[in-house]
């Protein structure tokens, strides 16, 4: 049998050893701030990458447009019943936004946290080895993305922005199992504010598919059912973004917190468009960010 | 000209990757199987095995620095995993008959010693913490099973087309 390794070789791989513990430990320190030339690199792959994807997304729509003629007759049973209702719907809403418009100039009031710029993107493609939920989008920094944007599909909420480069960024879904990924939720009470429940999206679970939501004050009436939606008290995260509806209400491992299974309203996998959700009012940057408001300690988008 | 194919072709294959992964996890009764396409690296070992080792190493780092700067943010990982399982792949070969079936089951096997390092990897920087149960069957039995349609059908195209046409003509140059 001939030898495996000569001398030199052994060294040569040594060497190679302690210069990739050294690029893995540098590069793991501050992993969601590119620095030139990872952003000159990534920016160049994702041209690349979407000009393979385009084509793919082209003939998976397609099939989904066959799969969607198929059905077309009753859904749109389904969708004439609903359209009666819509138009009732409708007429509310002008009603009831004409009318809030109107007590925000009364009291003088401009900002609004449920207010955000949408930014249209396409996803590209999927982090292929699948340890993290990640997926890149056709949109940077060029485009007015920024870290720790909140990225929504029509359904609701889907996670946030992690990294991004010159025309390309990075969206951490929040099926992840990071545990510093925490979203400021909020349990919608029926009849007026004071019902709602406040608590942290921390986690997701697996096996069930579904988001856990801690922290919420052990009084709190949460009921199964009830629509969890982005609180905006992050101070990142626009208010009003819809993230899903609770299935389970237990106690978290010190009995002192509820907490909750969520089911999430928008879908993890098969993305394609998505939209950034550019808050307009004034965004704090804690330690999520740059640290730049100084906030010490946890905090959530 | 012809010395360009293979990159080429380690290119496509690179970009094609995400595209496949976006099928994964599949629901199977109720246990979520993840897919992960890894077929960079059977292009690297077959590169390795029928051509050229010097080449499949360069190939190996540089495809596996543009992986990791692009999908994973910490370099060094696939840029060192991708060489290694290609220094193996020809220390393997010398001793085996290099026959297509051996060199199918290597490449299952090297997937799987992928799959396995890269679980270490992450779960010493506690990124996953999935049991190695769940990993067995949850990720490194269907990932083996989805790569090994890959394999036979690549290793058909590559006896086709490459060793025939581009790996010949080269050997005649030399």
């Amino acid at each position: 049998m001939p030898r495996f390794f000569s001398n030199k070789r052994l060294i040569l791989l040594l060497v190679g050893v302690i210069v990739l513990v050294a690029l893995i430990s540098f590069s793991l320190r501050d992993r969601h701030n590119a620095s030139l030339p990872e952003r000159v690199a990534k920016d160049v792959v994702g041209f690349g990458q979407s000009i393979f994807s385009k084509p793919a997304q082209y003939i998976t729509g397609m099939i989904g447009n066959i799969d969607g003629i198929l059905n077309t007759y009753d859904e749109n049973k389904i969708l004439k019943e609903r359209l009666n209702e819509y138009a009732s719907v409708q007429a509310e809403l002008r009603e009831v936004k004409l009318e809030n418009d109107e007590l925000r100039e009364i009291i003088d009031k401009k900002e609004d946290l449920n207010a955000y710029d949408p930014i249209h993107a396409t996803v590209i493609s999927r982090n292929p080895d699948q340890w993290e939920e990640k997926v890149i989008i056709d949109k940077g920094a060029k485009d007015g993305v920024a870290k720790n944007m909140a990225v929504i599909t029509a359904r609701g909420l889907i996670g946030k922005i992690i990294v991004v480069t010159d025309s390309h960024a990075t969206v951490e879904l929040l099926s992840t199992e990071n545990g510093n990924f925490r979203v400021s939720a909020v349990v919608r009470g029926e009849q007026s504010d004071d019902e709602s429940a406040f608590g942290l999206i921390e986690g997701f679970d697996r096996e069930r598919g579904e988001l856990i939501m801690k922290r919420i004050e052990a009084n709190a009436e949460v009921e199964v059912g009830q629509q969890v939606i982005s609180s905006g008290l992050g101070g990142i995260f626009p208010k009003g973004l819809p993230i899903g509806e609770i299935t389970e209400v237990s106690t978290d491992d010190y009995g002192l917190t509820k907490m909750v299974y969520i089911q999430p309203a928008a879908q993890f996998s098969m993305l394609d468009h998505v939209m950034i959700a550019k808050r307009t009012s004034v965004t704090v940057d804690g330690t999520d960010g740059n640290g730049t408001a100084g906030t010490e300690g946890e905090d959530g988008s | 000209m012809m010395k360009a194919v293979i990159p080429f072709i380690i290119t496509v294959l690179f970009f094609m990757e995400p595209i496949f992964s976006l099928f994964s996890p599949i629901a199977y009764g109720d246990a979520l199987l993840t897919l992960v396409p890894r077929f960079v690296i059977v292009a690297l070992i077959f590169t390795a095995v029928y051509g050229r080792k010097k080449d499949a190493i360069i190939y190996g780092i540089i495809f596996g620095l543009l992986y990791d700067v692009f999908y994973i943010d910490i370099i060094g990982v696939y840029a060192f995993l991708y060489p290694v399982i290609c220094l193996l792949a020809v220390g393997v070969v010398r001793v085996i008959h290099k026959h297509v079936v051996t060199v199918i089951i290597l490449s299952l096997l090297l997937i799987a010693l992928l799959e396995l390092l890269s679980y270490g990897f992450v779960s010493l920087i506690s990124i996953t913490t999935i049991e190695f149960k769940e990993f067995l069957t949850g990720r490194l039995v269907p990932t083996l099973l989805a790569n090994s349609l890959f394999v036979m059908m690549f290793s058909w195209f590559f006896h086709k087309v490459i060793e025939e046409k581009v790996f010949r003509r080269l050997n005649e140059f030399m």
